[in-house]
């Protein structure tokens, strides 16, 4: 049986952040990744940050990988944090860039396919060195302990091996947690449900409507009547030729009220805001003459497809910052338009480009982190031990993986070095490291310097549409000793006691819908926007078919019964008072998982995201 | 340990990815205005060889003969096998080749390569036309046995045998599935349904390995170029191109058209002289002859 | 007149341990069409001649003469037994280029044959790479995957062949393919070099493999008489190297491919699902059909019998996108909407009929006749339709 020191279950940006520890520590480490490639897999909303805290260290992505800022494997820098409360066309509008450069180094926009597959690249020479290395297109089956206090991890494509200790990186669907019974599944309370869709505007446009230069980037956020009344709210990042537009809700909130997560997201999109944010110019083809023979008729259609696939590309690098040669551009882009026009009667038309759909659960970390992230020599991060921060406008993924992957690195080194891989000595030693994170902090209290940044940044919405619960609360916050005192004595009291205040349907919609009608500007939209279909954006994404099913429905339950409208990508449906899986379209995102037998699809098996 | 000398014979191809490719109003393929690449199936060919190079340890050396410029394609199979030597065949005199023709200038091709080789690997056959003759006939030029549709194979380097499955589809039985032991050397036809496999940590660990350096190596593969001429080769001139290929095409017509679209007839189940048609029309559509 | 070295046709046949593939005799049926014109209209006495390779296999003589061969060569030997393409090549090589086979099959062209005039092989697994290797050894040219054959007597002119010269090519075979667009049809010519400037050779035999399915054979026919010819192989000990160590057939697998019609089903039998499973069963087997189903067919969404259950709701029948595509010459779809997944499965069908109630079923936009209704209706008045009508042909 082959022997490897350490396993990496998951490929993402916290395993793929042990496996570089691990190795700048000279240790043999394995990543064992379920998809095609590195990438493929993954999904953030999203935003990278490197942070600052006043009290304590983390490791940020800049100190572990130092070509990061080099090489940029991100897309822009937010300099804009904006949040805009909506009713109908109206829109109220608060800046919190302040909040967002809160103990920030930096925050940048990032497409997790590039972005992870940097950080594999940095890995590779390095992790071969020690005789370790990624490993995609294996899906991890089992961990067991043998007789002799061995570690087997069996798969489902190679060959059981030996290890000495395992980090568990593979999301907020660990499978690695539930197999070895190191916690039970994240609860609807736990977890939120985000959705998004990847829409492709030239770069300079983007620029010019968001009023940054080509390393800036803005934030939007959304919350209002676009939730349809779940607490939540809405985003749209900027990338450099993409933007990230999705929606983010309280997966109770979804349950209690369920609406198709595709609905969520083209609410959002229909915002005369958004869709004003999302439109481009594009070609319109005519219709072929179907009386044509055949082949004029595939002929016609080839050399349609062929002459806007070329002004595509022409116009996008045509409108990037890269080029340096915009009169040769010029001429091509307006010599291939006319082509199109004359031979074939394309027209142009306002319309947004829509690339990729997603989905993704995101542990809310204050509500469902491990407390003991380790299970014998086993230990957990980022997502997979539901460590999130998630604090009103605040959320964190990324950076908190990263960091919990160093530490859980140095915990491992230290085992190997003192070849002590017991309870004690490694995990609970992790415990201690991930205890000690400013993190684990975010996720256990209030901050009462946020908390105050915060609410600098709303000191000038009016306050008459704040409400009757929450005025007074506000007016009372604003004063700094009177603030200090109640975070501390919440802090007391226990965090967990105001998360219903914090999160309820007064904050994300009521208020601010009031706030939108009373005082919002109108802004109109010249058009609107058609909005691909889910059976569309099913069709665009990338499958590898699995005949067997990784996910069992166990029970016909009432839960089941919602995922009918809460799978996004509509897997179940209802037949004869049966719930019934097609797991073809499925996007891996988990929200079905409380309920049924869920498992990662086999390595290389599944949806491959472009973008992610 | 020596290692196993390994050719990959590819072929350029057009690319039919929709906004690559361009036809005539004819219906015939517009050849300039359309882009090239690696062929599929040569893709596949030079899989099979990586699987080698992977598990076993070889060299893999890759012909083309091409009157395009194929250089795209043969980095893109490098890429795919980490091949370490690029052949080149061209020459005015090679065009219009039929398959036999084709079929021996690769013979000799191969024969130029460093080196006796022990697998020739091809694709199951090319997307433009080409049946799949040209691999068998380099194979018996070279004198090598020849295994086509092979869909898995190993080799046991102390016999130098290889032991290879080969899927049988044949119209009116079941598929078969046949394996077969041959010594080196062989030249293997590999189906388009072959899909290595490594089967541990290890040998994944090595193919992520080789996968790199072959990036590298496709970035500068003009590096590791050759190119040859009839001259070169050594070739017969008789043999090769239109003077060495017994067959021409004579004629091209179109094929006589079927029904251009289909245009739902709405006939109603409940009435006798609708079922009527619609079963007249079944008998119709079986009595129809392929093309006659 | 010169002298003929190239007389009759031999067809490759292809058999799976004694059980003789259709392919052979399509390919026996349209070398006999060709051969009884080809006589008559060059008052010859040429043969259609069977080559059959395999062990145990003397049998097949009896069924190959009745499907119109006059001549069969078979080469019985233990080493033949297994498909391995370098033994079966050299074999072959050697009947073709054999006098004394020449001498049996006809006594009056042997003095003169060096090898067939036209080779036939089966364009499929075993005869597409059969077909190369032989005709590489015998230095002769190949056309693949044809569909249609002709014998006629050409002028050409061709700036290689014939230096540009008109030269009339007699018997000439055209072997009509078509070619990777779909859209063209291609004749292919095997001719000899005759331009003087360029090297004068011959090639024989003109040869193709045929596409399965494209001909139709002959009706067996007893009173058909001809040679059976007896020819013991040579296989070096070197091929014998070569060996096949396992011959197996893939079980679990649906075969589409071998039926012209193919009968699928979606969720319109969901009101009766075992009852209308074996209507349609009933319906397939009347028209000698295969049955395939959609997607969610395969999810055990009804309840069935474990009979019906583990035969028809299961993935390998699937066709679409996620299962086989296929292109029979007549496909009806029953009680399917028509979801893309499935479209892409089955619209290159040669004519296709929905079945369906729903009038507004996306079905409707890539069939040729849209039967509006209930199956559990339409399908026993069809059933009842085509009795009728099959009884008026038999008639």
């Amino acid at each position: 049986m082959e022997k490897y020191d350490v396993a990496i279950i998951g490929g993402g940006s916290s395993g793929l952040a042990a496996l570089k520890q691990l190795s700048n520590l000279g240790k043999q480490a394995i990543i064992l990744e379920a998809g095609s490639k590195i990438g493929s897999k993954n999904i953030s909303g999203g935003i990278l940050y490197s942070k600052k805290p006043k009290k304590g260290k983390v490791t940020n992505v800049e100190d572990l990988y130092e070509n990061f800022l080099d090489d940029s494997p991100f897309e822009r820098k937010i300099t804009k944090y904006i949040l805009h409360s909506t009713s109908k066309d109206k829109v109220y509008s608060m800046d919190l860039t302040a909040s967002h450069e809160y103990q920030s180094n930096f925050g940048y926009s990032v497409l997790m396919n590039k972005l992870n597959s940097w950080f594999a690249k940095q890995s590779v020479d390095i992790s071969q060195k020690f005789g370790g290395g990624i490993i995609p297109r294996v899906h991890v089956r089992s961990i067991t302990w043998n007789n002799e206090g061995r570690t087997i991890i069996q798969t489902d494509e190679i060959d059981e091996f030996e290890v000495k200790a395992v980090i568990a990186a593979d999301g907020v669907n660990s499978e690695v947690a539930e197999m070895v019974g190191a916690r039970s599944k994240f609860t609807s309370m736990q977890l939120y449900q985000g959705v998004k869709v990847i829409v492709r505007i030239p770069e300079k446009i983007i620029n010019e409507r968001f009023g940054v230069n080509s390393d800036e980037g803005a934030a939007h956020l959304f919350a209002g009547d676009i939730t349809l009344n779940h607490i939540g709210g809405g985003f749209l990042y900027t990338n450099r030729d993409t933007l990230s537009i999705g929606v983010v809700y309280h997966f109770n909130s979804l349950l209690k009220n369920p609406v198709e997560p595709h609905t969520l997201i083209d609410t959002l999109l229909k915002n005369s805001m958004v869709s004003e944010f999302i439109k481009d110019e594009i070609p319109i083809q005519k219709e072929i003459d179907k009386n044509l023979p055949q082949e004029e008729q595939l002929r016609i259609r080839f050399g349609v497809a062929k002459l806007i696939k070329s002004w595509n590309d022409t116009r996008r690098n045509y409108l990037s910052s890269t080029h340096d040669n915009t009169d040769e551009l010029k001429s091509k882009l307006s010599f291939i338009q006319d082509q199109m026009v004359t031979k074939y009667g394309v027209t142009f038309g306002t319309d947004y480009v829509e690339s990729e759909y997603s989905a993704k659960l995101i542990p809310d970390g204050k509500r469902c982190r491990m407390k003991k992230p380790f299970f014998k020599n086993i230990l957990f991060v980022g997502d997979a031990a539901g460590r999130g921060i998630f604090v009103g406008p605040r959320i964190e993924g990324l950076n908190v993986g990263i960091d919990d992957a160093v530490r859980a690195a140095n915990a491992v080194a230290r085992a190997i070095d003192k070849n002590d891989f017991s309870q004690r000595y490694l995990g609970e030693y992790y415990s201690q490291l991930i205890d000690e994170s400013p993190y684990t902090t975010d996720m256990n209290q209030i901050d009462k310097d946020y908390l105050k940044i915060f609410l600098d940044a709303t000191k000038n919405v009016p306050k008459d549409s704040i409400g009757k619960r929450y005025g007074p609360i506000l007016k009372l916050m604003s004063n700094d000793t009177l603030r200090g005192i109640a975070v501390k004595f919440v802090n007391i009291l226990g965090y967990d006691k105001i998360f219903s205040m914090i999160e309820s349907e007064d904050t994300y919609v009521k208020i601010p819908i009031q706030l939108a009608e009373k005082h919002g500007k109108i802004v109109s939209s010249s058009y609107s926007p058609n909005i691909l279909s889910l059976a569309e954006r099913i069709e665009k994404l990338n499958y590898t078919e699995d005949h067997v099913s990784h996910i069992i429905i166990l029970k016909d339950s009432e839960f089941m019964k919602k995922m009918i409208v809460l799978c996004p990508a509509k897997c179940f449906t209802e037949e004869g008072g049966k719930t019934i899986l097609q797991h073809e379209g499925c996007l891996e995102c988990g929200t079905c998982s409380h309920e049924t037998e869920w498992r990662h699809p086999r390595g290389e098996k599944g949806v491959h995201y472009q973008y992610g | 340990m020596t290692l196993l000398n390994i050719a990959v014979v590819v072929k350029l191809e057009p690319d039919f990815s929709e906004g690559s490719i361009s036809y005539n109003p004819d219906g015939t393929l517009n050849r300039s205005q359309t882009k090239s690449t690696l062929g599929p199936h040569s893709k596949i060919a030079a899989q099979a060889a990586f699987y080698a190079k992977v598990k076993y340890g070889a060299k893999i050396s890759i012909g083309t003969m091409s009157g395009h410029i194929a250089n795209s394609a043969l980095q893109m199979a490098m890429e795919t096998c980490d091949a370490e030597v690029l052949h080149l065949y061209n020459d005015k005199i090679f065009a219009g080749a039929d398959t036999i023709g084709t079929a021996e200038v690769l013979k000799k091709g191969i024969e130029k390569m460093d080196g006796k080789m022990d697998i020739v690997f091809s694709g199951h056959r090319a997307t433009d036309g080409e049946t799949g003759q040209t691999g068998p006939q380099i194979a018996w030029k070279l004198g090598f046995t020849f295994l086509g549709n092979v869909i898995s194979y190993d080799i046991n380097l102390e016999k130098r045998t290889v032991t290879a499955k080969r899927l049988l589809s044949l119209r009116g039985i079941s598929d078969l599935i046949q394996e077969i032991e041959a010594p080196l050397p062989v030249f293997i036809a590999i189906d388009p349904s072959y899909k290595y496999y490594f089967s541990t940590a290890s040998l994944r660990l090595t193919a992520e390995k080789y996968q790199r350096e072959a990036h590298e190596r496709a970035n500068n593969y003009k590096d590791r170029l050759q190119t040859f001429d009839s001259e070169e080769l050594g070739a017969d001139k008789t043999l090769v191109g239109l003077v060495g290929s017994p067959t021409i095409v004579y004629d091209v017509q179109r094929v006589p058209q079927g029904k251009v679209i289909r245009h739902a007839e709405i006939l109603d189940g409940s009435n006798p002289e609708h079922i009527r048609k619609t079963v007249t029309a079944m008998r119709e559509a079986l009595n129809a002859m392929v093309i006659k | 007149m010169t002298k003929e070295h190239y007389r009759h046709v031999y067809v490759v046949i292809e058999h799976i341990d004694g059980e003789l593939l259709p392919v052979s005799f399509e390919m026996l049926g349209e070398a006999r069409r060709l051969f009884d014109d080809f006589n008559r209209r060059y008052d010859l006495n040429e043969k259609v001649v069977a080559v059959i390779l395999g062990h145990n296999i003397k049998n097949l003589s009896e069924t190959l003469i009745e499907h119109g061969a006059d001549a069969v060569v078979v080469a019985d030997h233990q080493d033949l037994k297994d498909l391995i393409n370098t033994i079966h090549t050299k074999v072959i090589s050697q009947i073709s280029l054999s006098k004394e086979i020449a001498e049996k099959i006809e006594p009056n062209y042997s003095q003169e044959f060096k090898k067939p005039r036209y080779m036939f092989f089966a364009a499929d697994s075993i005869g597409r790479h059969l077909s190369s290797t032989v005709l590489a050894d015998l230095d002769s040219g190949l056309a693949s995957d044809v569909n249609k054959l002709v014998i006629s007597d050409l002028d050409i002119s061709h700036f290689v062949k014939t230096g540009g010269k008109r030269i009339m090519y007699k018997k000439t075979l055209e072997m009509y393919r078509v070619d990777f667009s779909g859209f063209l049809w291609t004749t292919i010519l095997c001719l000899d070099n005759r331009n003087e400037k360029l090297s004068i050779r011959e090639y024989s035999p003109q040869s193709c493999n045929v596409i399965p399915g494209a001909f139709k054979p002959l009706k067996p026919d007893s009173k058909r008489s001809g040679v059976v010819i007896d020819f013991q192989p040579k296989v070096s000990d070197d091929d014998l190297k070569i060996k096949v160590l396992s011959q197996k057939f893939v079980e679990d697998k649906v075969d589409f491919d071998s039926y012209n019609t193919v009968v699928s089903f979606g969720r319109g039998i969901h009101e009766a699902p075992e009852k209308n499973i074996k209507l349609i069963e009933e319906f397939a087997k009347q028209l000698g059909a295969q049955i395939g189903i959609s997607l969610p067919i395969s999810k055990s969404v009804f309840s069935a019998s474990p009979t019906i259950s583990s035969t028809y709701m299961i993935p390998a029948r699937v066709i679409g996108t996620s299962g086989k595509e296929i292109s029979p010459m007549l496909y009806v779809a029953i009680g399917i909407s028509g979801a893309m997944q499935h479209v892409s499965g089955m619209e290159e069908s040669g004519f296709i009929i929905a079945i369906n109630p729903d009038e507004n079923a996306p079905i409707k936009n890539v069939c040729d006749i849209f039967l509006k209704g209930r199956l559990e209706e339409v399908i026993p008045l069809l059933m009842e339709e085509l009795k009728i009508q099959q009884q008026v042909v038999q008639a």
